[in-house]
């Protein structure tokens, strides 16, 4: 009791030291997910390379990590602290599009007491933007080169149905398991009515609980309704997903947006099981060396922790340091007296636009008037991809393709439902099974009555 | 006694003009945390009723005064409320849920009372995954900065402290009131107490709703004091930390748990995380919560607070 | 239909384990084990990280260490307090989150599984069901009925026997009860990690798998009565029926919701449960 009313006094007078050549980035994540930690070590690994060649106008940059654990009491207070405790004058990260609402308003509400942060964030709904348009005074700090625009997911995701009915695959009805999460309400939002303009038809909508690790009556469902499985996860790992669908063999393929099957080790984590899923690749975060920067970075990241990145959030957390590198030698070019104050820099990170963009590991970067990624050939966009033989394969958009459409043998390539006929005749395993359970409820209510 | 709680007073009341605004930010926080702690102590110090659901009327109270504010998340029109009146809405809405919670469990003996309103919080949590559209789910929302219990710092700082300081007042002034020393009655011999002609159902339900109401009231405080709202605040982590901050001041002592809950709050956010930083463990700083609580719990299982007691007076 | 039931059969054979065990601790020692989700989860665990050096041998050394643990948690934390029930179910329940959140430390939030045992499909009266799952089935019975040998015919289940049935009696009659409620935790402890690991090989567990299938259990052991391992045991079924049929035809939320309304409910009314025996 004494002690711990001593290591609270201590701790409550300790004074935040902070260095005058120093500039401090908060990265701001789920850390206890790969995201969060993938965050973590592309921002470190920018911040390390750009300190090499001297800082940023020869301030060394600091990485202050900070755990949001996906709850957005834990996400608003860390925030507070990267700001106010630490005076970080630039935050990357997020993720999960509720939690990054309510830490938008806390950078709201934190300018307003006078601590102005730039937050170059993640998370893909639309909702973030819409608000630097509706109140730009309060939210302009906020950025988001990290991820693309959830309403941009369905055109990506149309276009890979279309991609697979243009390879012989009779695709009409669509079953979407999704996070139940904000983000996915708003890419239904778009993706309903897409898909019905170009002849789709929603057969199932479910919703998956984060932590969930049984999809078997998903999957039986669809097999009945679909065909095809289009997961919308972010959240929810679609592991445990592809897993079942291989060990049921569900004769649909599963093509949909999945964060977790770009993770390289996502083979490994699936035991092979995930060969065969189609799926969209966030802002274009796979290991594939699209260009010379990409490959310098999968090279750079491959050296410095023995793997590639780990997930998708890597390749827009260092595209993120590079860009408010240049966005604050820009400004101190153009003479401005304090290039690292974030109502500056705000002028000068909107000038990387169609016109002018910045040249990332995943394409051109550029920024719409809401402080949104733009989307199309050339810039950031969401590769169409496949998991073959331990490998990832880039099958759309056709300049970008590496390889072509495998499926598992198990399903059939002109549609679902029609071939395949139910087999009617039984294997002994039922028998048995039946034979077993009859066996022990016997032996039970014989126990029962001694 | 006394004068130590009056300097304490009078530093609590100076500090902002001269403390780093984070620690003023986090003292806010602390001082609704001692509002739940106290309203806990009501029903568990005083009326000896085991409840482990007490987080259900905090969360009552925090998404109603969250959905008033935000009523087209309810998808009805609502006339835009001042936060005072959805915020004492919020109190009066767990009382309505602590009155119903409360005929039908009170009647189950200990064991079973803890049993069942340690269920309760997660149900709670589920339906707001399945009514996500609603209540955000698992994400929370945000209420929006505009509604924030004060445009600056400092004084949401100061609403914070005397919102504490009434709510502790009432419920002293209920406590050394005939219904208190009912209540201390119950706890002692329920059936004594029924014999004697205390109608012990009715004071133990009069108990019941007057902690949600506290509870109600803090959670809802707590909306508009950090802008979010989210599970956090039905969850067991908090529940633990409410009954760790009362069982180390001392169950139904009133002022033990406000330094229980001064301590363990402040320890959480700048000791433990401090201890995680410093041995750069790549863990929770709630681990120590836990153990704390383990700790406390295997050392003196009848609660430690008769020698506490001993101690401060 | 056929397959809510065939479904519906394969998991409450899961929960059957785990509920066996809950329930045995409650019927010998009076203890409410709300770490017991944390034995579940740990067996996957244990098993996932040994698998690379063992292969499928790893399920063995799994589960001791699963029950060595719970034969520490039982002799280290929960009997010194005991005769405090309430105080159990918070040492327990400060436990489970303790665990949970090293467990979050080391793997992180990312459901890992355990290499399926078998592989192939078999159809089932017209159902195609995985091989794996019908195995598990399999050895869910043979376990079931290996833990109903055990507790009749050998030396050690008739002390738990006869501690069950009377406390004192057994004392004075020179058992030693301390280490009965131990190898009871033991065992508890194994079959939720068996549990555990089988689960593993068929969905996956993170960390927060602990609470869900905690949230079963007891629901389970509740609907079928404290104490009666015989009770829990159909009751799993039935639970596992209610939420292949929930998850079918309706929502999986929904049946979380069911098994936590099915406690309230059952306390409430019927304390004993359907099958109680109190």
């Amino acid at each position: 009791m004494r002690l711990l009313v001593a290591m609270l006094l201590i701790a409550m007078i300790m004074p935040i030291a902070s260095a005058e050549n120093v500039i401090k980035i908060g990265v701001i994540g789920p850390m206890e997910t790969k995201y969060g930690t993938a965050m973590e070590h592309a921002v470190k690994l920018a911040a390390d390379e750009i300190n090499e060649h001297g800082g940023i106008l020869g301030k060394k940059i600091e990485v202050v990590v900070a755990d949001t654990k996906l709850d957005q009491n834990t996400a608003t207070s860390e925030f507070r602290r990267l700001v106010v405790d630490e005076g970080c004058k630039v935050i990357i990260g997020g993720f999960s599009s509720g939690v990054a609402l309510s830490m938008l308003d806390t950078m709201a509400d934190l300018a307003r007491e006078g601590h102005k942060v730039i937050w170059l964030g993640d998370a893909s709904s639309p909702r973030l933007t819409d608000k630097v348009a509706q109140d730009y005074e309060h939210y302009k700090y906020f950025f988001r080169p990290l991820g693309l625009n959830a309403s941009t997911f369905p055109l990506d995701m149309v276009a890979m149905l279309d991609f697979l009915r243009s390879q012989g695959l009779n695709i009409k009805k669509v079953a979407i398991i999704r996070d139940n999460a904000l983000w996915t309400d708003d890419v239904m939002k778009v993706f309903k009515p897409l898909l019905e303009k170009h002849g789709y038809e929603i057969a199932m909508d479910e919703k998956a609980e984060r932590g969930q690790t049984d999809f078997s009556s998903f999957l039986l469902k669809a097999q009945e309704k679909a065909d095809v499985i289009v997961p919308i996860l972010a959240h929810v790992r679609g592991d445990s997903l592809v897993k079942q669908w291989a060990d049921m063999k569900i004769r649909i393929p599963i093509a949909g947006h999945d964060l977790s099957a770009i993770d390289p080790d996502y083979w490994k984590a699936t035991d092979g099981k995930c060969f065969g899923e189609i799926y969209t690749a966030d802002g274009g975060g796979v290991p594939i060396p699209i260009n010379d920067k990409m490959k310098h970075f999968l090279d750079a990241y491959k050296a410095k922790y023995g793997h590639l990145p780990e997930a998708y959030s890597a390749y827009g957390c260092y595209d993120a340091v590079y860009l408010y590198k240049e966005a604050v030698e820009m400004a101190a070019k153009a003479g401005e007296k304090n290039p690292f104050d974030p109502d500056v820099l705000v002028k000068y990170l909107e000038k990387f636009n169609r016109t002018h963009p910045f040249e990332g590991v995943r394409g051109k970067i550029a920024f719409t008037k809401n402080h949104d990624l733009v989307w199309g050939d050339g810039f950031v966009r969401n590769w169409i991809c496949q998991w073959q033989k331990g490998k990832q394969v880039v099958l759309y958009p056709k300049y970008m393709a590496t390889g072509k459409l495998v499926l598992p043998d198990w399903i059939k390539p002109s549609g679902a439902k029609e071939t395949v006929k139910k087999e009617e005749k039984g294997t002994p395993g039922f028998e048995v099974a039946v034979g077993l359970t009859g066996l022990a409820l016997a032996y039970a209510i014989r126990r029962k009555r001694n | 006694m006394k004068w130590l709680a009056l300097i304490s007073l009078i530093i609590l009341a100076i500090l902002p003009f001269f403390a780093p605004q984070s620690v003023v930010y986090l003292l806010g926080l602390t001082f609704i945390f001692v509002v739940y702690v106290v309203s806990w102590d009501l029903i568990a110090g005083y009326a000896g009723q085991i409840n482990l659901g007490h987080t259900v009327f905090i969360g009552i109270g925090a998404y109603t005064t969250a959905l008033l504010q935000n009523p087209e998340r309810l998808g009805i029109a609502i006339p835009h409320l001042p936060i005072f009146v959805t915020i004492i809405l919020g109190g009066l809405m767990a009382v309505a849920f602590g009155f119903a919670i409360g005929a039908i469990c009170l009647r189950l003996k200990g064991y079973y009372l803890a049993l069942v309103t340690a269920i309760l919080p997660l149900i709670c949590i589920q339906l707001l995954n399945v009514y996500s559209d609603v209540f955000g789910g698992y994400e929370g929302f945000s209420i929006g900065f505009e509604n924030s219990l004060a445009s600056s710092l400092m004084a949401e700082y100061y609403i914070s402290l005397i919102f504490m300081l009434i709510c502790i007042v009432a419920i002293v002034y209920v406590v050394r009131s005939p219904l208190g020393i009912k209540l201390k009655a119950i706890r002692e011999d329920e059936e004594l107490a029924e014999a004697v002609g205390v109608d012990v159902v009715k004071y133990k339900l009069i108990a019941f709703c007057l902690s949600a109401f506290f509870a109600g009231l803090a959670g809802a405080v707590m909306v508009h004091y950090r802008i979010t709202v989210g599970p956090d605040l039905f969850d067991i982590p908090l529940m633990l930390m409410i009954i760790l901050a009362a069982v180390i001041g001392g169950l139904g002592t009133i002022y033990g748990p406000i330094v229980g809950a001064f301590l363990i709050y402040l320890a959480k956010n700048y000791v433990f995380v401090w201890i995680v930083q410093k041995l750069s463990l790549n863990v929770s700083d709630e681990i120590f919560l836990y153990i704390l609580l383990i700790i406390i719990i295997l050392k003196s299982p009848e609660g430690i607070f008769e020698k506490v007691r001993r101690m401060f007076s | 239909m056929l397959e809510v039931l065939i479904y519906g059969i394969i998991i409450g054979s899961i929960w059957a384990l785990v509920s066996s065990g809950f329930s045995l601790v409650f019927g010998v020692a009076r203890i409410l084990n709300f770490a017991h989700g944390i034995f579940f989860v740990l067996g996957a665990y244990f098993a996932i990280l040994l698998y690379p050096y063992l292969g499928f041998f790893s399920i063995i050394p799994a589960v001791l260490l699963v029950g060595a643990f719970g034969w520490i948690v039982y002799r280290f934390l929960i009997s010194p307090i005991k005769q405090y029930e309430v105080m159990v179910i918070l040492i327990t329940l400060a436990l489970a989150l303790l665990v949970k959140e090293i467990l979050l430390a080391i793997f992180k939030d990312i459901s890992q599984s355990y290499p399926s045992l078998v592989s192939g499909l078999v159809t089932v009266a017209g159902v195609p069901v995985p091989t794996n799952r019908l195995m598990i089935l399999g050895i869910a019975i043979v376990v079931i009925i290996c833990l109903d040998l055990f507790i009749r015919r050998t030396k050690v289940g008739k002390f738990i026997m006869a501690t069950s049935q009377d406390m004192e009696a057994s004392m004075l009659v020179g058992i030693d009860v301390e280490w009965v409620y131990s190898v009871t935790m033991m065992i508890s402890a194994i079959l939720a990690s068996l549990a555990g690991i089988l689960y593993a090989q068929i969905y996956a567990v993170n960390p927060a798998t602990a609470f869900r299938v905690l949230i079963y259990a007891f629901a389970i052991v509740i609907l079928g009565g404290l104490g009666s391992v015989r009770g829990s045991i159909i009751a799993s079924f039935i639970i596992g029926f209610i939420q292949v049929a929930i998850s079918m035809f309706y929502e999986p939320r929904w049946a979380e919701i069911a098994a936590l309304a099915t406690i309230i409910f059952i306390l409430i009314v019927r304390p004993k449960g359907l099958f109680g025996v109190e």
